[in-house]
């Protein structure tokens, strides 16, 4: 087996490991199902896709984990297909066409960006879920009381995960920076 | 129109927008039908819950235990409490024993084979929780191989906490009682109380604020009371009868004055559990 295809096994591992770790960490402790004022939902599959995308210089690999992942995560948790296996590959390749601007990934571009394709992808589920009246909250209580405990939350995961996953994302792309 | 073709951008956005519409309008019809998921899906849903169960195993260790904890903590008064049950409890088992056999002889006289309150379990454990904020799903780790089927009630301990939803080989999700989805928050219910007065009603809410459940459509409240239990009626077919769902908490008026809603405190701790029983009613009402 090649280093590269080694790599990629690599990546995907890692990325099925945080979608394993977002279903698990909502189900053991932000489990709020007797008092449901605050919804916080964990995106730590988004969290390491943002990372490796950042890292990873093919767009056509980027859609394929977008379409990939996004299929399992709305079928294995949603039951509804159509919701992350189009806005997951739709901000990854909009990261993938903006990094450019970019000469080398920061915390703080990181941070930022990944803040966007959170507010993005999780605006993006309400509308649709609001349009196919599968949502019931009215866009204030949207804002208040699940977009914001749920940038708060993950933000704060981030940072707190930022140099393990980042030092482990370079590392699993790291052949391309050694062929080049 | 020359124009429009030759904008590759503006034609990959339109058509971006009518797949995603295509595909969810597609699942949203079609996740009620029994035959759903495809094949396809059911596989692969159930290969990614085998490795699940890997993670979930010690997730449920540390949930356990966590738990155990604050148990440990309340052990004190807890156990003066239950002591001074101890003694109904094997009076009323007993007793409980001697209705049982005289009810399968009576219902073998009278050549009944099933009735409302039949019913066979299944337990399974918890695998993952939806990272999402509408659909309230579990998974669990049980599918059509131990014959679980779509609509049927899931309890966990002592209370009732959802119906299936959706069934894969060997794993199925459940939805919540406390999920907005119209479909499938409904229970047939009645309250017992002492007086033999049947009041029916249908458990058709969750109020958010007060993690109460709420009972719509009541007959009467006449005699309803703080503390009374409330249990599946076993009406409609798609639930057996006896199920315990919580306690009265109180009565509230709707918001025109018009109708009585009563309010339940769910029996279920509805957040610290890792097994669950899946309810597999024997009668068979609407298909």
């Amino acid at each position: 087996m090649t280093i590269k295809s080694q790599k990629i096994i690599g990546q995907v591992v890692f990325v099925m490991l945080a979608f394993y770790l977002d279903g698990l960490i909502k189900w053991a402790f932000l489990n709020n199902m007797n008092k449901v004022n605050l919804t916080i939902i964990p995106q730590l599959m988004l969290m390491v896709l943002v990372m490796l995308t950042m890292r990873i210089d093919s767009r056509k690999m980027i859609l394929i984990y977008g379409i990939v992942f996004g299929l399992i995560y709305d079928s294995y948790y949603f039951g509804l297909i159509g919701l992350y296996t189009i806005l997951l590959p739709l901000v990854l390749v909009g990261i993938d066409h903006y990094k450019f601007l970019f000469t080398k990934p920061s915390v703080g571009y990181e941070i930022s960006i990944y803040f966007i394709s959170l507010t993005f992808i999780q605006s993006g589920i309400y509308l649709l879920e609001k349009l196919f009246r599968l949502a019931s909250a009215d866009v204030g209580d949207f804002i208040t009381f699940i977009l914001g405990p749920t940038l708060l939350w993950n933000m704060i995961v981030f940072f707190v995960l930022y140099v393990p996953f980042a030092n482990l994302s370079d590392w699993l792309v790291s052949y391309r920076r050694g062929t080049k | 129109m020359q124009k429009f073709f030759s904008n590759k951008k503006l034609i990959i956005l339109m058509v971006i927008i009518i797949v995603t519409f295509g595909l969810l309008a597609v699942s949203v019809s079609v996740r009620n039908k029994k035959e759903t998921p495809p094949v396809v899906q059911q596989v692969g849903n159930d290969v990614v819950s085998l490795v699940d169960g890997v993670f979930a195993y010690p997730t449920n260790g540390v949930k356990n235990i966590s738990s155990e904890f604050s148990d440990l903590y309340n052990t004190y008064q807890e156990n003066r409490r239950l002591k001074s049950k101890i003694g109904d409890l094997a009076e009323n088992q007993a007793k409980l024993k001697v209705a049982q056999d005289e009810n399968k002889k009576l219902k073998q006289e009278l050549k009944l084979n099933s009735t409302l309150t039949d019913y066979d379990t299944t337990n399974a454990s918890v695998l993952s929780r939806s990272p999402s904020s509408w659909q309230n799903y579990l998974t669990i780790n049980r599918g059509q191989t131990s014959g679980i089927k779509k609509n049927q009630p899931v309890m966990s301990g002592s209370g009732l906490i959802g119906r299936i939803v959706e069934v894969n080989e060997i794993s199925s999700k459940v939805e919540l009682i406390s999920t907005d989805n119209e479909i499938n928050d409904k229970f047939a219910s009645e309250i017992v109380d002492d007086n033999k007065n049947n009041v029916t009603g249908v458990v058709s809410r969750f109020d958010d604020s007060t993690g109460d459940l709420v009972m719509e459509n009541v007959n009467s409240v006449k005699g309803i009371k703080k503390g009374q239990r409330v249990i599946t009626s076993g009406l409609g077919g798609r639930t057996p009868r006896g199920l315990y769902i919580g306690k009265v908490y109180g009565i509230k008026k709707d918001d025109y004055g018009m109708t009585n809603s009563v309010y339940i405190t769910p029996a279920a701790e509805l957040r610290n559990f890792t097994v669950v029983t899946v309810i597999k009613s024997t009668v068979n009402g609407e298909k």
